[in-house]
């Protein structure tokens, strides 16, 4: 079980080897696999999260959620999404036509992107990068600019500050996301993220740096655009902000699109914080990837929960927060860090 | 500093693990109390065709004819047109007869907008009370030329003995 | 280096999720800021007064349901007090208890709604649900009682349609007995939420002159600090039999106008618990004619609704149908004060305050 995944790939490149390829189509072709596996887990995921929003919130709302459509109701987002596909895709006279189709094909990229450096479990990183949280930070923001493009091609007045918000809130948020895991590259040293879960060997940065993961999981609910920072879509303000004006599948991509930003913040701050693959209490029987699944999902409830709880900010309210609470304590975080470190060294050596 | 928030927390989880409310609707139900305003039914023979129901509805839902048959009224349409109704009950309570009252039914979507009316009168029913009218006028009728005769036929008898 | 900016205009409703309705406002916004509000309600308006006019008495009372169709007992009650001022009927006191229970269970139910739509406006939606969870325990009583949930057309003139069912007693008390835990809910969930607090409180505050000179009423007026009940100030009905007390706010903020509902909420089961174990035995419906033909006159004649004052007037020439029926509509009145309370508010606050006036657009628009 443990290396299922790892054996499966070796076992393609030796069957690609013994079929005679260079080793750079073999590299190719297994670079392609693994991203495809990626893609195929996320959308999985996506569905499934749809489903276990949906019964979260149910569960909390002393309902039952849904459980109608396939067993417990399972196929539900499936059906909804067979739903989406088939309706009309409703483009607004007045809409820039290029761009307002090209959100929702975009929407999904960043997300992608991400996706292949983050460590799955024991060896289970499509591309091992040495700058890979640096490189999650750029790429996941630049899902800021086609979520603005989409506001600002429905030309829908919701849209467009639904949009101006986004820019704003991303911003102000990505500072403090960025400050508080500076925290646990000083204690590392590197920005790989396989090295970063291999430095918590023994003990998890979530107790090392509780505040860094304090600040990283209110940014991160800001960064995915849900409750309470869900200014974005605020459903009872500006009806779906830069969402209100798409329909059938383009809706729908938007939709998964959260979801798909979603895991992949739970998925950093699994890799950053919770010890990524790492067995707590010596249970190493269970594998590794199976551990991390389950701590991503550990923090995905995590955020549900606190949609399904808290009500919303206002967007004076957000900014002030973010720039005047979290800022400079994700600062001060980085000084005790820095100061914490220096002791530590200082005293050992 | 955050009581309020991590209290939240703790009743929207205390609530994820509790017992649900809803009720899974076609399969079960709620009783429903015997005072429910559902679909109307109209009992035919119970009506008297004294217009009261007619008089009552605020929105004139209930078109009521009838026909005279051997001075007796016979209700030969009861139209409920349900898409009109507002379901308060005055019909119900003016009603000297009882003759129309609501069901427990509460399913009332249709297909068909025709199909929201109700006729209640079917003409297989106004000819059944008709000839019941009739048959009752002949049987009257019968039983009195009935009773004339014995009478003629007693009344010769006492007239003699009394002459 | 300066940017040109410039005013825009945002049309917030008719179809808008948060405008409880099909509310309509004309924002002008600077930014998020709103510089100018024109409210325009209307497009709920189904004339019921001129309805009314071509309905006897009693026919009006099942379109009365459809004025605040989330208490339709108050509006059934505020309509038929006017016919019985004006056509001097007594009412029996079984009939008044009955009333005063089923509309104080219909203030809680719309109090719950004003709560848990409140919470939704501000974006907590599993207040919302919350809410409407234990308001349907009052929506089976009302079934019970009247055979409708949500237009009972329940109230006669004269009294009641019909007694009081058998189990609706035990199963109203159970209520009561179970309403306190609810109440704790919601302000562990709602009340006490620091975000919450932040976006309501001291948000569009409006001073008691104001809302005194505007002629706003219910729960607005009282949390601006205005001790004005009707139930307390005038007693109808058999108000002045019961021990409760009227709520306040201090400030007037939006805070205030939300938890002065939860206050009163209490207040109102505090009036049942009472209304229950008083209830005398007697006629349900006093000394009235089979056909209602009130003499030639006027009345008016007010209730305290949900929502604030709600009067009745009616003018009758004699005949069974009215010659003029107006309402005084508290949902209506109490917005009069809106464009001016919304200037200077985010948009997000726009709802945040729409929602602390708790309106209802069938009773604005009527």
């Amino acid at each position: 079980m443990e290396n299922l995944f790892v054996n499966m790939a070796s076992g393609m490149r030796s069957l690609l080897a013994s079929a005679g390829l260079p080793d750079t189509a073999t590299d190719f072709i297994l670079m392609f696999l693994k991203l495809g596996a990626i893609l195929v887990y996320i959308l999985i995921s996506a569905l499934w999260l749809v489903y276990m929003e949906r019964k979260v919130s149910a569960y909390m709302q002393c309902r039952i959620g849904p459980n109608r459509v396939g067993p417990l109701g399972l196929l539900q987002t499936t059906a909804d999404i067979g739903k989406l596909i088939s309706k009309e895709i409703i483009i607004p006279r007045c809409a820039d036509k290029k761009l307002f189709l090209l959100g929702p094909i975009l929407i999904f990229m960043p997300p992608l992107a991400v996706f292949a450096v983050a460590p799955f479990g024991k060896d289970m990183v499509a591309i091992d990068m040495n700058i890979g949280v640096y490189y999650f930070l750029a790429v996941a923001s630049l899902s800021t600019v086609i979520v603005w493009m989409s506001g600002w091609a429905s030309n829908n007045k919701y849209s467009l500050i639904g949009g101006m918000r986004v820019v704003a809130q991303m911003v102000s948020y990505e500072m403090p996301l960025i400050l508080s895991i500076v925290g646990v590259i000083i204690l590392t040293g590197t920005l790989n993220m396989s090295e970063i879960i291999r430095a918590q060997e023994n003990v998890w940065f979530i107790f090392l740096q509780p505040l860094g993961f304090l600040i990283y999981l209110i940014a991160g609910v800001a960064e995915t655009n849900r409750a309470p920072f869900d200014l974005v879509e605020g459903e009872s303000e500006i009806i779906c902000g830069p969402f209100t004006e798409y329909s059938g599948m383009g809706f729908a991509m938007f939709f998964l699109a959260e979801y798909a930003n979603v895991v992949l913040v739970s998925v950093m701050a699994t890799t950053l914080f919770l010890g990524g693959w790492h067995a707590p209490f010596g249970l190493t029987f269970i594998p590794s990837w199976i551990w991390f699944l389950l701590k991503v999902y550990v923090m995905i409830f995590l955020f549900m929960w606190f949609r399904w709880t808290y009500p919303r900010v206002r967007v004076d309210q957000l900014m002030e927060f973010g720039w005047k609470v979290l800022v400079p304590l994700s600062i001060a975080n980085i000084f005790v860090t820095g100061i914490g470190k220096y002791l530590y060294q200082t005293i050992r050596w | 500093m955050a009581k309020g928030l991590i209290k939240g927390l703790g009743i929207t989880l205390n609530r994820f693990f509790k017992p649900k409310v809803t009720v899974q609707y076609p399969e079960e139900r709620l009783p429903l109390p015997d005072r429910f305003y559902g679909r109307p039914e109209f009992y035919y023979d119970k009506c008297i065709a004294c217009n009261m129901c007619v008089n009552a509805c605020p929105n004139r839902v209930i078109k009521l004819e009838t026909e005279t048959v051997d001075k007796k009224k016979v209700v030969t349409k009861y139209d409920f047109d349900q898409q009109y109704c507002l379901f308060c009950g005055l019909c119900q309570e003016a009603c000297p007869k009882d003759a129309i009252k609501f069901s427990k039914d509460f399913e009332l979507t249709r297909y068909h907008r025709p199909d929201i009316k109700i006729e209640f009168v079917k003409p297989e029913m106004v000819e059944r009370k008709k000839a019941e009218i009739k048959k009752a006028a002949a049987e009257k009728a019968a039983a009195e030329a009935a009773k004339a005769r014995e009478q003629e036929e007693q009344n010769p008898a006492a007239g003699k003995e009394g002459s | 280096m300066t940017i040109k900016t410039e005013e825009f205009l945002l049309n917030l409703g008719p179809q808008h999720p948060s405008t409880h309705g099909v509310f309509r406002i004309v924002l002008t916004l600077d930014g998020e800021t709103v510089v100018k509000a024109v409210p325009v309600p209307g497009y709920l308006h189904r004339g019921i007064e001129k309805i009314a006019e071509s309905r006897t008495y009693t026919q009006v009372i099942p379109y009365t349901d459809r004025l605040d169709y989330l208490a339709g007992m108050l509006m059934n009650w505020g309509y038929v007090i006017a016919v019985e001022k004006l056509m001097g009927v007594e009412v029996p006191e079984r009939a008044e208890y009955i009333r005063v229970i089923v509309g104080e269970l219909a203030r809680i139910a719309s109090h719950l709604v004003a709560t848990g739509a409140y919470a939704a406006d501000i974006g907590g939606l599993t207040g919302f649900i919350y809410t409407f969870r234990d308001r349907e325990e009052i929506m089976d009583l009302f079934e019970m009682i009247s055979g409708a949930r949500l237009t009972p057309s329940y109230m006669r003139i004269g009294g009641v349609a019909y007694d009081i069912p058998e189990g609706f007693i035990e199963k109203c008390r159970k209520f009561l007995d179970d309403f306190p835990k609810a109440i704790e809910e919601y302000n562990g969930l709602i009340t006490g939420n620091e975000i919450f607090q932040a976006r309501t409180k001291n948000v569009a505050i409006l001073p008691a002159e104001k809302a005194i000179d505007m002629s706003l009423s219910g729960p607005v007026l009282r949390a601006s600090g205005v001790n004005y009940d009707l139930r307390k100030a005038r007693p109808y009905s058999v108000y002045d039999r019961f021990e409760f007390e009227v709520p306040m706010g201090a400030k007037g903020d939006c805070f205030d106008r939300y938890y002065v509902r939860i206050l009163e909420m209490e207040q109102s089961a505090k009036i049942i618990r009472q209304a229950l174990d008083q209830l005398p035995e007697g006629p349900i419906k006093g000394k009235v004619p089979k056909v209602i033909k009130p003499p030639r006159g006027e009345a008016y004649a007010e209730i305290e609704s949900s929502k604030g004052i709600m009067g009745t007037y009616v003018v009758s020439d004699g005949s069974t149908q009215p010659y003029r029926v107006h309402f005084r509509r508290p949902s209506f009145v109490n917005l009069g004060y809106l464009d001016e309370m919304l200037k200077g508010w985010k948009i997000a606050d726009v709802i945040a305050i729409l929602g602390s006036i708790d309106i209802v657009l069938g009773e604005v628009d009527a």
